[in-house]
């Protein structure tokens, strides 16, 4: 007898997910799916960074919403708050549910986004990666910085005509699981077997997770640890920005600071003359690359195989090489000279 | 059950109306959602929407049970960390899946009792022992595993996390997680075990004087909260396919909500596991609403984060139109069981 | 919980205690720094002690607003987000170029932090939420506020944005000494004075030994638990224009987990998570003993896990002697109560 007052309303709250759950999906049942017909323009794509937040994917974006703006394609944005691979993850099964065409995507670890991008291609969506690749086979097509061979040499070439080619060196990556950055690192290690390189030792790889304060605490202990550091290579915009403010600060510009980074970021020290001479690419021109990719993948021109080849506005013709994988072209030296012509 | 009894007779029927509200809540949130992204009604997506938060329900539930007794355990996503890290390493190593995932509970349970022990047996505030604790377990988890992952679980595994129930649309992990909640309530509305657990939270002292085992069965609650967690670590390695040191980092602000949105007094003595997982299901419901309308997570945050607030000025406001203040409460104690 | 309200004879018995734990604390210190001397290299030297105290500052400078919080008996989850947001409002100002001197913008957003605090302080001490949820909650609404304001603004704030008063602030030394730590300095002797000579300092004490007799005393407790939050919130807010001078670029996810950090270093200090008894002294010594350990792992090239695996560890430690020293003093001052009473009666009532 006691028992039934509070069983009831035990059962109501038991059940009542049910019911809820039961309305909703006969609602859905009467509504009706978009049925996907062969098409040749007006997709809509989803470009989904590592994170948001930071000027190289607004740069992106906005060389994607150009590209998609000539052709009559769309692009939505965002992303994970954190270079998080489950966030990013979380945040796949999010744009699934809004049905785009395709993902455009960085990945923040390449293989916790495979199941994800794997559910998405069961249903119909494609997936073309860009900036740092995901496992090749969750991806058509993969839109790729300068090659990662050219980049691995060209920094150690950077770093090494500034301490006369010799010295201890450290580098100051992203996260640990990024793709690019352990692509690079291994170049760099490979070109380091050249006997010009020979009198340089990378004795640290620190990681500052693409976070400013981690980058410049690890950049304050490689200093602190390695008193004879003759240089640091950051391959990562927020890392070579810390470093170089740490070492700017500290009065310490006789430690050479190189990367990859950002004009804007970086404006202050290379006039001040503490940073000399670093890299990167047009992050636009590889956004503008990836929704074209994308676009040409959705109309059935390319399938990813190597030697196909596709038109790309301003950029021209593009060809595919092995493993899927687009270079936008060339990377970009930035030094005291040319700066000022560069606004992003 | 005796405490409930006790209670003045405005009481059961308001219990029952919170219920009610969270129902009326998450028609509400549905239909806020359906109006914020047409993608929101889907049947699939619907069923998909409870994937990810059965991680988060499976430590609710076990966070349940502690805070009904008067504690709290912020270390839960620490030791869901822990436990996964452990479970990942011990199969890459090559032990049998089986028999890691079993460490890996074991293991939580452990971890659990630790906590136990300290709150209960050297009688350190729960605060601060799991603000310790979330600390410690998390440092160890990366001392394990590093800041990689472990992946390439067998399929058979992750569909646990992962995958549905045969060709149908309803997720494994769903139905894991009413089967715990089913076996929870049981324990917890049920059994003698379940009304100790109230007797401690309304008044500690009195349960003792009533001849309930209070240190033993505190700590036996801080155990299950670390069961929970190692279990929800498991699912949580099979829906995000690897195993990671910084895993569920900011899953506490959703499972502390669940608790106390569900009608989970946090000063220990009230609540049902329906209403907790009634709020699971509405948390669940807005954030998949607004994450398929786009809305930014830091804005998510803070819809969770108001409404998290929102349920504790409801538990205050009901305290006071029955007459008593959070304050004196704590010092009249007049929620006194008795036996039957 | 802590006598230290009741004007009873055994004070001295009691501060004895408060010194013991600092005294703990400083042995604890004294004891890491000779280990990380003699096994990481350039450990004593005095650029790495600059950049400690540079870390440490910070730290102390919201440590003592926290402190003030959890001598009440409630916690300010939300401080890492307050020093977020005021640490982007203040880089944003200064880049927006209206040439304001650094003064005021530090007071802005000390100011702006302030009203954070009171937020918490009215959910706390006016709407009765628990100080853990509401801080939690406030931790992610803040946090997202910093977002929104990131939108608004449109884009990061770029080092060649700011002006070079403010760049090189942080490296700035009088006497050797980083200009940060002394600010650290000046706030930490300034929260320990508001602490032994205002009313409402003292009044921190008694709210979280005993609230309810803090109110039959007279003390307001609602509102010295709101001041409480205030001064946290403002602290924070200094803590966010350090931050800000100290790393230039801020971002949405700038100072997270930052909290954790405060806290860590006001537990080990020895400040009572129970509320009721810790000094600033005690919190100094904590972030300069979190400090050390963090700075010598990176040099002896450990890896960096082990940091947050060892502040864990540390505040079990803290907590633990915290309330064995608790007990044994209450035990104490409970058998010398006994002994007073029983002698008391035998002496008005002599037995046959």
């Amino acid at each position: 007898m006691r028992e039934h007052a509070r069983s009831t309303s035990r059962r109501i709250a038991k059940l009542a997910p049910i019911f809820v759950i039961a309305a909703v999906v006969l609602a859905a049942c009467g509504s009706s799916n978009t049925a996907a017909g062969p098409k040749k323009s007006g997709f809509t794509l989803f470009m989904l960074p590592k994170f948001i937040g930071i000027a190289p994917f607004d740069l992106a974006h906005k060389g994607a919403a150009a590209y998609a703006a000539e052709v009559g394609d769309k692009v939505n944005y965002g992303g994970p708050t954190k270079a998080d691979p489950q966030e990013q993850v979380t945040f796949i099964n999010n744009v699934i549910a809004q049905k785009p065409d395709a993902i455009i995507i960085s990945a923040d670890d390449p293989d916790a986004v495979v199941p994800a991008l794997k559910s998405a291609s069961d249903k119909g969506i494609k997936t073309v990666s860009f900036d740092s690749d995901t496992n090749p086979s969750a991806r058509v097509v993969y839109a790729s910085p300068p090659s990662a061979e050219a980049i691995g040499k060209a920094q150690v070439e950077i770093l090494g005509s500034q301490i006369g080619y010799q010295g201890k060196f450290a580098v100051l990556s992203a996260t640990a699981t990024a793709t690019n950055q352990n692509t690079w690192i291994q170049f760099m290690k490979d070109t380091l077997k050249d006997p010009k390189y020979a009198g340089m030792t990378l004795v640290k790889v620190a990681y500052g997770n693409d976070d400013d304060t981690k980058s410049a605490q690890e950049m304050q202990g490689l200093l602190q640890a390695y008193p004879d550091l003759k240089g640091v290579i950051a391959p990562t915009t927020v890392g070579i920005a810390a470093a170089a403010r740490v070492v700017s600060q500290a009065n310490k510009c006789n430690v050479v600071v190189t990367g990859l980074g950002l004009p804007n970021q970086m404006r202050e020290f290379v006039n001040s003359g503490c940073v000399k001479k670093f890299a990167l690419w047009s992050f636009e021109d590889l956004g503008y690359l990836s929704a074209c990719a994308a676009h040409h993948v959705l109309a059935g021109d390319i399938t990813g195989k190597s030697g196909d080849t596709f038109d790309c506005g301003h950029l021209g013709k593009k060809t595919i090489g092995a493993n899927g994988i687009v270079t936008v072209g060339d990377p970009l030296v930035f030094t005291k000279d040319n700066i000022a012509q560069y606004q992003f | 059950m005796s405490a409930r009894r006790r209670l003045p007779a405005g009481l059961l029927p308001l219990l029952a109306r919170w219920e009610l509200v969270l129902i009326l809540l998450i028609l509400v949130a549905g239909a806020w959602s359906a109006v914020l992204s047409p993608y929101f009604l889907d049947a699939a997506n619907l069923f998909d929407l409870t994937k990810p938060y059965i991680v988060i329900g499976l430590m609710a539930l076990g966070l349940t049970f502690v805070v009904i007794s008067g504690d709290i355990d912020i270390s839960v996503a620490s030791t869901l960390a822990l436990t996964m890290v452990i479970f990942a390493q011990l199969w890459h190593g090559g032990a049998n899946i089986g028999l890691a995932s079993v460490i890996a509970l074991a293991v939580g349970t452990l971890l659990g009792t630790a906590n136990g022990f300290l709150v209960s047996v050297l009688n350190l505030p729960s605060l601060a022992v799991t603000l310790g604790t979330l600390a410690a377990y998390r440092g160890l988890a990366f001392v394990i595993l590093g800041g990689g992952g472990v992946t390439g679980f067998p399929e058979a595994f992750t569909r646990l996390g992962f995958g549905y129930v045969g060709k149908s649309l309803v997720p494994v992990s769903l139905v894991i997680l009413l089967l715990f909640g089913g076996a929870l309530a049981l324990l917890l509305h049920g059994t003698r075990f379940g009304r100790y657990v109230y007797a401690i939270g309304a008044n500690r002292e009195a349960a003792r004087f009533s001849g309930i085992p209070v240190v033993r069965v505190r700590i036996l609650l801080f155990a299950l909260s670390g069961f929970m967690a190692a279990a929800s670590g498991l699912l949580y390695a099979g829906f995000f396919g690897t195993a990671r040191a910084d895993a569920a980092g900011g899953a506490l602000l959703d499972v502390v909500t669940a608790v106390v949105l569900g009608g989970v007094d946090i000063f220990g003595g009230l609540g049902t596991i329906g209403g907790v997982l009634l709020a699971l299901l509405l948390v669940a419901t807005l954030r998949n609403g607004m994450g398929v309308a786009n809305i930014p997570g830091s804005i998510q945050n803070i819809v969770i984060g108001v409404l998290l607030l929102a349920a504790i000025l409801a538990g205050n406001l009901s305290r006071a139109v029955r007459g008593r203040t959070v304050a004196a409460e704590a010092t009249t104690q007049s929620r006194i069981p008795v036996r039957q | 919980m802590t006598p230290a309200t009741r004007r009873l004879s055994p004070q001295a018995l009691v501060s004895l205690a408060f010194r013991l734990r600092e005294g703990g604390v400083l042995l604890a210190l004294i004891a890491a720094t000779l280990f990380f001397a003699l096994r990481a290299t350039n450990f004593l030297t005095v650029s790495n002690w600059q950049d400690i105290s540079t870390d440490v500052a910070m730290v102390v400078v919201v440590g003592v607003g926290e402190t003030m919080v959890i001598l009440t008996r409630n916690i300010d989850l939300s401080v890492g987000s307050i020093v977020g947001l005021t640490a982007f409002l203040s880089s944003a100002t200064l880049a927006s170029g209206r040439g304001l001197p650094l003064v005021i913008i530090a007071l802005v957003a000390m100011a702006i932090g302030a009203v954070l605090g009171l937020g918490n302080g009215l959910l706390v001490a006016w709407l009765r939420i628990p100080a853990i949820i509401a801080t939690l909650a406030t931790l992610s609404i803040y946090r997202g506020l910093l977002f929104q304001v990131h939108e608004v603004y449109g884009s990061d704030v770029f080092a060649f944005q700011l002006p070079h008063s403010f760049l090189y602030l942080a490296s700035r030394k009088v006497l050797g000494v980083p200009f940060l730590a002394i600010l650290a300095l000046v706030v930490a002797f300034a929260g320990a004075a508001a602490l032994r000579w205002t009313n409402w300092g003292r009044d921190f004490y008694a709210v979280g030994s005993n609230p309810e007799a803090a109110r039959y005393h007279g003390i307001p407790v609602r509102r010295r638990v709101l001041m409480a939050f205030i001064i946290s919130g403002m602290l924070a807010g200094l803590g966010g224009f350090m931050f800000a001078a100290r790393f230039a670029t801020v971002n949405v996810v700038s100072a997270s987990g930052f909290e954790f950090d405060v806290i860590t270093a006001v537990v080990i200090g020895g400040v009572n998570v129970f509320g009721g008894s810790g000094t600033i002294l005690g919190v100094v010594l904590g972030a300069i003993l979190v400090g050390t350990f963090t700075d010598g792992f990176i040099l002896m090239r450990v890896s960096e896990f082990w940091k947050i695996a060892f502040q864990g560890f540390a505040i079990l430690v803290a907590i633990t002697i915290d309330a064995l020293i608790t007990q044994q003093l209450q035990e104490a001052l409970r058998r010398r109560r006994r002994r007073e009473v029983l002698a008391a009666r035998d002496a008005r009532a002599p037995s046959t």
